[in-house]
């Protein structure tokens, strides 16, 4: 534990929540998307044009 | 609270936050407890009557996997000030200093309204709304209210950790079933008596002595905590079974928990008997140690079943 806040030991660590927070939304836009279109099922195939 | 953050004021560098690594964030979420409750939940999706699209169930178990993590986060917001005392948890991160209580409780809320909200709209509202009334009798009820009131807290607040697999069962569902109240009432009676025997190891009692929980060890004294554990131990026996009167299981299950429930109540009839010495703490270890198994097997058994495609009774109720 620091005083200094912003030391090399403190960017890295904020690297690193930084990093897992950024897979965290690309996991959650996948979640979505793969949800939609698994709830869709095959009413988007079946749908009249 | 107060002496935490008496604790926190002390140390500039946990006031100013930011401090915590992604470990610690993952320990907020109580890995161990969250994977307990991913299986019995995961149970809970496989028992139901019906069907659910399998990356649904996914998407049901991930959301009541980041539920509990998120009651685990808001939990040690709240529990800050007595997890600092007790040996058992004093490296927990809010009492370490690796983050402050506002980044738990922030941490905690996002996840519990996230987790919520992906469940209630991916999946069905009920399942939604029971997993934040779980997230909400965890933190409330329990947390909050019964922990530090009453020597009762285990009992009544062993329903937050018993409403995962009827939360896994009304993600395929959409209703609350006997079938998902038998599952409910299983975990529910198992949670005195697997946690009362560690409350009655030596260590751990002055833990929750030293932090002032009146846990039922502390306030009724050892031998009554016995007669509470062997109580609850005979009522689980009838309880274990009633999944066979809702037609969720079969033989399998039938047979074998017969079994479980006999050699279950021995090591409680042997930690009411042993009091004293050695032998009594380690007949507390062994039903502590026996009953953690217990539960996995007698949920692995439902999965066995169904795996093997058994027949489940036909329903007597439900």
């Amino acid at each position: 534990m620091t005083n200094q806040p912003f030391g090399p030991e403190d960017m890295a660590r904020r690297k690193k929540r930084a990093l897992a927070m950024a897979l965290i939304l690309v996991a959650l836009a996948v979640l979505f998307f793969v949800t939609t279109i698994v709830r869709l099922g095959g009413s988007v195939a079946m749908r009249s044009m | 609270m107060s002496d935490i953050n008496a604790q926190i004021a002390e140390a500039p560098a946990a006031v100013a936050g930011g401090q915590g690594t992604v470990k610690d964030y993952f320990a907020l979420l109580k890995p161990r407890v969250m994977s307990l409750v991913i299986f019995t939940a995961f149970v809970g999706i496989i028992a139901a009557p019906g069907t659910l699209h399998p990356w649904l169930a996914f998407v049901a178990l991930l959301a009541i996997a980041v539920g509990a993590g998120a009651a685990g986060a808001l939990n040690m917001w709240y529990d800050a000030d007595i997890d600092a005392v007790m040996k058992r948890t004093a490296k927990r991160p809010v009492p370490a200093g690796a983050v402050t209580p506002s980044e738990a409780l922030g941490f905690g809320m996002v996840l519990a309204v996230g987790s919520v909200l992906v469940l209630g709209l991916l999946v069905n509202v009920l399942a939604g709304a029971l997993l934040a009334f779980t997230i909400f009798f965890y933190i409330a009820i329990y947390t909050m209210w019964l922990k530090r009131l009453t020597p009762q807290n285990i009992v009544i607040g062993g329903a937050a950790g018993a409403f995962p697999p009827m939360v896994g069962w009304v993600s395929v569902t959409g209703s609350i079933d006997l079938g998902s109240i038998a599952l409910f009432l299983i975990i529910f009676t198992w949670t005195p008596p697997h946690f009362w025997a560690l409350a009655l190891w030596k260590k751990i009692n002055a833990d929750y002595s030293n932090a002032g929980v009146p846990m039922l060890p502390v306030v009724a004294g050892t031998d009554e905590t016995r007669r509470q554990i062997l109580l609850y131990s005979l009522l689980l026996f009838p309880v274990t079974l009633f999944p066979a009167l809702t037609g969720t299981v079969g033989w399998l299950y039938l047979v074998a928990n017969i079994a479980l429930g006999v050699v279950f109540i021995w090591h409680a009839w042997r930690v009411y008997r042993i009091r004293e010495g050695q032998e009594a703490e380690i007949a507390c270890k062994k039903l502590f140690g026996f009953s953690t198994m217990w539960l996995f097997i007698v949920f692995a058994l439902i999965l066995v079943e169904r795996a093997i495609g058994l027949p489940s009774f036909a329903p007597v109720f439900g």
